[in-house]
C-alpha cells in the first residue's frame, strides 16, 4: 500500500512539474520496504512508470511520433525517434532507483537487519 | 558488515549525486535531463504545442473581443474592433507560432546570443554591438511620441507578445528549445521589435564590398580593376527607369588609383574579420523579383502584380501569412514575426511587394590618428575626440567580456588592426520604417503610397504596386547617399573630412516610374536606371545584379499580347537561363570548326537541342552550368594565382561573370583571355579549353548527369540544427533565372511568392515552410510541396477564411 502511495506521489509530482519526485518516491520505497533486492527494482519501476504514464497520455492525446523525431534530431540523432524515449525513462527510472538506494544503503547503516 | 554499509552509503550517494546532477545541470553539450526530457514540463510539450484547436480565452490588455481564424494550412485571420487589440493580438499569434525565432533575431542584433550558446557567439555580438542596431533601435524608440501611432502600435504588440510568455511559462507550454537550451526568454519589449527589423536592414545591405575592392585594386592593379570592377555594367541590362531624368549627367567618375600598402593591410585585416562573421550579417547581393502589369496589357483588365522576395530559406520562416482587419487597417500578406504589419501584400485598394534595391550604402572610412594624441582623430582640420560607449556581453559559462566602441563622426569603429577602420551606414540612422510601412497598409493610391514611402531611408528597396483602378508603378526608395565628386566611395576613404556624405539623392530624383506606357514595370535587384542618370548610386560590383532575371522577366512580359495571373505564376518559375541563352549560341558557333571527340560531340548535341531551360531533367543543364564556371576560371583564376589575389575569386563571380558576358560577346580579343601563362588567346580558344575540360571532368565524375541530380535545394533550420532542415531535394533553376536557386545546393531562393490580379479580384501566395516553428507540427513544412512545384494557395479573406474546410477561431477576450 505504501509503495503504491509513493508511486503515485511520484506520478502527481510529475504531472504538476515537479520532475524529480520520483526520486523521493524511491526513497520512501527504500526506507518502507528496506530490502534492496526488491526496494531498489520497486524504486527504479516506480521511476519509470511515473514518467512513462504522462508520456502515454500524450501519445494518446496528441501523438508522440513527430515530437520524438524532432527531440531525436534537436539530440543530433535524425530518425531515431525511439532514443528520447528511452532517455526520458532512464532518467525517470534513474531517479526512482537512485532514490531507493540510498534510503536503503542509508537505512542499513543506521538500523542494520538482523543476521 | 559495517565497513560494506558504509560503503554501499557512499556508493549509493555518489551514484545518486552522479544522477541528480545530470538530471538539474547541464553537463557539456547535454542540456540538464530532468527538465528537458519530463513529460511534462520538458520537450514533450511540443506535442501539445503542435495542435490547433479551437479556443476562448482572456488577453490582458485588449478593449473589445478578437477573433483569430487559422485555416487549415495554418493562415491566420485577425479581426480586431480597435487598432490597439490588433497588434496586441498579432503579437500573441505571432509568439504563439514563432517566439524562439523572434528570440533568436532580437538576440543576433543586440548582440546576446553568446549568452544562450557561449563564447562561439562572441565574435558576432561583438562585431553587432559595435555596428550599432541595438543603438539604432534605442535612438528610433526615444524619437516616438507619445501618441504616435507607431508608438502604439509597437507598446501594444509587445505586449500581446508578454501575454503569450506568461501563458506558455504558466502552462509549461514554452518552445521547447528555450528548455534544452535552459533558458527563459526576457520580456519583449518595442525596442526588439526595431532591433529585428535592422536585421534585416543588414542581412539586405550592410556590405564589405569596399573593402573586397581595396584588395582586388591592390593585388590586381587600378587598371585591370578598374576594368573588370567598373561604375556601371558592362553587360546589356534592362532598368526599369530609362528616364529622362531631372539632372545632367555629372563627369565620369575616375576609377582608377592606387591602393596604399597600409590601406591595403588595414582592408585585408577587416576583410577578414567580417569574412569569419555567421552567414547573414553582410549582405552577399539579393535574389529578388518583383512586376507589376497594367490594366491595359492584362487579360482581365485589372492590374496585376507579383513578388518573390529571395532571402535564405529557413525552417521556420522568415514570413508569417495573415490577415490585420481594425478600423484602420485591412491587410493581407506576410509579416516579419517580431514586427506588427505586414511587410509584403495588399488591401483592398493596392498591393505591394519589394525586392532589394542594391545602392550603396555602406562606406568605409579610414581615421587619421597620431599616437601623441591617444583617443582622437584627425577630421575637418581637428583633433576630435572619439566618444564612446561600453557594453557587458553575457557569455553562457563565463565572465561576461567587456566592450567598448569608439565612435567617429562618421560612425563606429570596426577595426584597429593595421588602420583604424570607421564605417558610415545608412542602417545606422535612425529612420521610421514601420511607420512607412503601417502607412502603406493605409496607402490606397500611389500617391499616399509614394508619400508613405518618402519616410522609407535603409534599406533601399524596390517597391512595386499596383492598384485596383489599373495602374501600377514602382519606386526604389531610401537613402541614396552622396559624396564630394573626388571621392572614390567604391574603396576605404579618407576619414579626415574631404570625402564625407554631403546628403542624399532628393526623392523626386530616386528611380520611379508610375503607369509606363508599355504598361509593365519590373525589377530584379538590377541596376534601376540607364548609363545617363546623374547620381553615383554603387558600382556594378557586388551591389547591383548582373541583371540575367531582369533580362528574362522583361523578355516575357514584354512579349506582345494579354498577360494572365497564370502568366505571372509561370514567371515566377521560370528557369530560363538568359546567360545561356546568349552564350551558348557563340559557343556552339566557336565548337563548329573544331576536331571533338565523341564526349565533347555529346555535349554539343545535348546543348544544341536545349532551349536553356535549368529543368531537373536536363542534361543540357549540367553541361552548360559547368561550362560557364571553367570558363570563368579559365579566364580569371590565372590572374588571380599570378597576382596573388586575397579575395576568393568566388566572391566576384558575379562581377566577372558580366565582363566575361561582355566580352564574349563584344570583345572575344579582350586582353583578359591572354593570361598571365597560357599566352595569347581569345575569347573562342578560351572557351574551347574550357569546354574540353568540363567535359572530361563531367565524364571522369560520373556527373553527366542531369541537372537535379547535382543541384538541390535546402530549407536551413534556423538553429542549425540538420535533423530539422528540409532537403537537399532536387531542384531546378539556377542563380540567373527568375526562380533562384544559385548555390550547390541553393539555400536561398523566393521566400514568398504572390500574384495578384485586381481584375478578378483574386489574390494568392505561398512561402516554404509553414506558420509553426515547431518541428513536431504539421505546419512546420505544410506548404513546401506547393510552393515546390510552383503553386500559390489563395490569400482568403477573414470571412471566406472563417468558412473553410479545417477552420479553427480563437476568441481572445479582455
Amino acid at each position: 500500500m505504501l509503495v503504491a502511495t509513493a508511486f503515485i506521489v511520484a506520478l502527481v509530482g510529475v504531472l504538476l512539474g515537479v520532475w524529480w519526485t520520483p526520486f523521493l518516491a524511491g526513497a520512501a520505497i527504500g526506507i518502507v520496504v528496506g530490502r534492496p533486492a526488491a526496494a531498489i527494482p520497486l524504486g527504479g519501476l516506480s521511476g519509470v512508470m511515473s514518467w512513462l504514464l504522462p508520456l502515454a497520455a500524450i501519445d494518446v492525446r496528441y501523438g508522440l511520433g513527430p515530437t520524438a523525431t524532432s527531440v531525436a534530431a534537436i539530440m543530433g540523432f535524425d530518425h531515431q525517434g525511439a532514443l528520447p524515449v528511452v532517455v526520458s525513462l532512464v532518467v525517470g527510472g534513474l531517479l526512482g532507483l537512485t532514490g531507493a538506494w540510498v534510503a536503503c544503503a542509508g537505512r542499513a547503516l543506521v538500523r542494520p537487519e538482523p543476521r | 558488515m559495517r565497513v560494506r554499509s558504509v560503503l554501499n552509503v557512499v556508493a549509493a550517494l555518489i551514484v545518486s549525486g552522479a544522477v541528480l546532477y545530470v538530471a538539474f545541470f547541464p553537463t557539456g553539450p547535454l542540456p540538464a535531463l530532468g527538465p528537458a526530457f519530463n513529460p511534462t514540463t520538458g520537450a514533450w510539450t511540443m506535442a501539445a504545442d503542435a495542435v490547433i484547436t479551437d479556443r476562448s480565452l482572456s488577453l490582458p490588455g485588449l478593449q473589445q473581443p478578437v477573433s483569430v481564424v487559422f485555416e487549415s494550412n495554418g493562415t491566420a485571420h485577425i479581426t480586431a474592433q480597435t487598432d490597439s487589440d490588433l497588434f496586441i493580438a498579432t503579437g500573441y499569434v505571432h509568439a504563439r507560432f514563432r517566439l524562439f525565432q523572434m528570440d533568436l533575431m532580437r538576440r543576433q542584433g543586440a548582440g546576446r546570443l553568446s549568452e544562450i550558446v557561449g563564447k562561439a557567439a562572441l565574435d558576432s555580438d561583438t562585431f553587432e554591438l559595435q555596428l550599432g542596431l541595438l543603438r539604432t533601435a534605442q535612438a528610433e524608440w526615444n524619437a516616438l511620441p507619445a501618441g504616435d501611432p507607431t508608438r502604439d502600435a509597437l507598446v501594444a504588440y509587445a505586449r500581446g507578445v508578454n501575454d503569450w510568455i506568461k501563458e506558455a511559462e504558466s502552462a509549461h507550454q514554452l518552445d521547447a528549445m528555450f528548455t534544452l537550451l535552459g533558458y527563459q526568454p526576457q520580456p519583449w519589449t518595442p525596442i526588439d521589435s526595431l532591433v529585428i527589423k535592422g536585421d534585416m536592414t543588414q542581412t539586405l545591405n550592410f556590405t564589405d564590398t569596399p573593402l573586397v575592392m581595396a584588395l582586388l585594386n591592390k593585388s590586381l592593379g587600378a587598371d585591370l580593376a578598374s576594368e573588370w570592377f567598373p561604375i556601371l555594367p558592362p553587360n546589356q541590362q534592362s532598368p526599369y527607369d530609362p528616364g529622362p531624368y531631372s539632372k545632367e549627367a555629372p563627369a565620369p567618375i575616375q576609377t582608377a588609383s592606387a591602393v596604399s600598402a597600409l590601406d591595403d593591410q588595414g582592408a585585408s585585416a577587416l576583410y577578414a574579420r567580417l569574412a569569419a562573421l555567421p552567414q547573414g550579417l553582410i549582405a552577399q547581393g539579393g535574389d529578388s523579383n518583383n512586376w507589376a502589369v497594367a490594366g491595359t496589357k492584362s487579360a482581365s483588365g485589372g492590374a496585376m502584380l507579383a513578388g518573390d522576395p529571395h532571402l535564405h530559406l529557413t525552417l521556420p520562416a522568415i514570413w508569417f501569412q495573415m490577415t490585420q482587419d481594425s478600423p484602420s487597417y485591412h491587410s493581407s500578406g506576410v509579416a516579419i514575426p517580431g514586427t506588427p504589419g505586414v511587410l509584403i501584400g495588399h488591401n483592398e485598394h493596392i498591393a505591394w511587394s519589394l525586392t532589394d534595391a542594391q545602392n550603396q550604402q555602406t562606406f568605409f572610412y579610414v581615421e587619421k590618428e597620431d599616437a601623441a594624441r591617444p583617443g582622437m582623430y584627425f577630421w575637418n582640420g581637428t583633433w576630435t575626440p572619439y566618444t564612446t560607449v561600453s557594453y557587458d556581453i553575457p557569455v553562457l559559462g563565463e565572465a561576461p567580456r567587456h566592450l567598448t566602441v569608439k565612435m567617429s563622426v562618421h560612425g563606429p569603429v570596426i577595426s584597429e588592426r593595421g588602420q583604424t577602420t570607421s564605417v558610415w551606414w545608412a542602417g545606422n540612422i535612425p529612420s521610421q520604417d514601420l511607420t512607412v510601412l503601417l502607412n502603406i497598409n493605409r496607402a490606397s493610391s500611389w500617391t499616399a503610397f509614394r508619400d508613405a514611402l518618402r519616410g522609407w531611408f535603409s534599406p533601399t528597396h524596390n517597391f512595386v504596386y499596383a492598384d485596383d483602378k489599373g495602374n501600377i508603378g514602382l519606386i526604389s526608395a531610401g537613402y541614396y547617399p552622396q559624396l564630394p565628386a573626388a571621392a572614390q566611395p567604391w574603396l576605404p576613404m579618407p576619414g579626415t573630412g574631404e570625402d564625407d556624405v554631403t546628403g542624399t539623392i532628393p526623392y523626386d530624383d530616386i528611380p520611379q516610374a508610375y503607369d509606363p506606357p508599355d504598361g509593365i514595370i519590373w525589377s530584379a535587384n538590377q541596376r534601376q536606371v540607364t548609363a545617363s542618370y546623374p547620381y553615383y548610386i554603387g558600382t556594378a560590383s557586388n551591389f547591383f545584379d548582373p541583371g540575367y532575371r531582369a533580362n528574362e522577366i522583361h523578355r516575357v512580359l514584354s512579349q506582345p499580347g494579354k498577360l494572365t495571373a497564370q502568366d505571372m505564376q509561370h514567371l515566377q518559375t521560370d528557369t530560363r537561363d538568359f546567360l545561356a541563352s546568349e552564350i551558348v549560341p557563340v559557343l556552339l558557333h566557336s565548337l563548329s570548326t573544331r576536331q571533338l571527340n565523341s564526349k565533347e560531340s555529346a555535349a554539343v548535341a545535348l546543348l544544341q537541342a536545349w532551349d536553356y531551360n535549368m529543368g531537373v531533367d536536363s542534361k543540357a543543364a549540367t553541361v552548360w552550368w559547368f561550362f560557364w564556371q571553367e570558363y570563368l576560371h579559365e579566364t580569371f583564376a590565372p590572374w588571380w594565382t599570378s597576382r596573388h589575389v586575397k579575395v576568393s575569386i568566388g566572391e566576384v563571380l558575379d562581377t566577372l561573370g558580366q565582363d566575361l558576358e561582355a566580352w564574349t560577346l563584344n570583345d572575344p580579343a579582350n586582353r583578359t583571355f591572354s593570361a598571365p601563362g597560357v599566352g595569347a588567346r581569345t575569347a573562342a580558344e578560351t572557351m574551347l579549353a574550357a569546354f574540353r575540360l568540363t567535359v572530361s571532368k563531367l565524364a571522369a565524375n560520373h556527373m553527366n548527369v542531369a541537372w537535379g541530380q547535382v543541384h538541390g535545394r535546402v530549407l536551413d533550420n534556423l538553429a542549425d540544427i540538420s535533423g530539422l532542415s528540409y532537403g537537399p531535394r532536387a531542384e531546378r533553376g539556377d542563380a540567373n533565372t527568375p526562380l533562384a536557386a544559385g548555390g550547390m545546393p541553393s539555400d536561398h531562393g523566393p521566400s514568398w511568392r504572390m500574384v495578384v490580379d485586381w481584375g478578378t479580384k483574386t489574390f494568392e501566395g505561398v512561402y516554404p515552410g509553414g506558420q509553426s516553428g515547431n518541428p513536431a507540427s504539421s505546419w512546420y513544412t505544410n506548404r513546401v510541396d506547393t510552393w515546390w512545384a510552383g503553386g500559390l494557395d489563395p490569400m482568403l479573406t477573414a470571412q471566406a477564411a472563417a468558412s473553410s474546410t479545417g477552420a479553427r477561431t480563437w476568441s481572445l477576450k479582455p
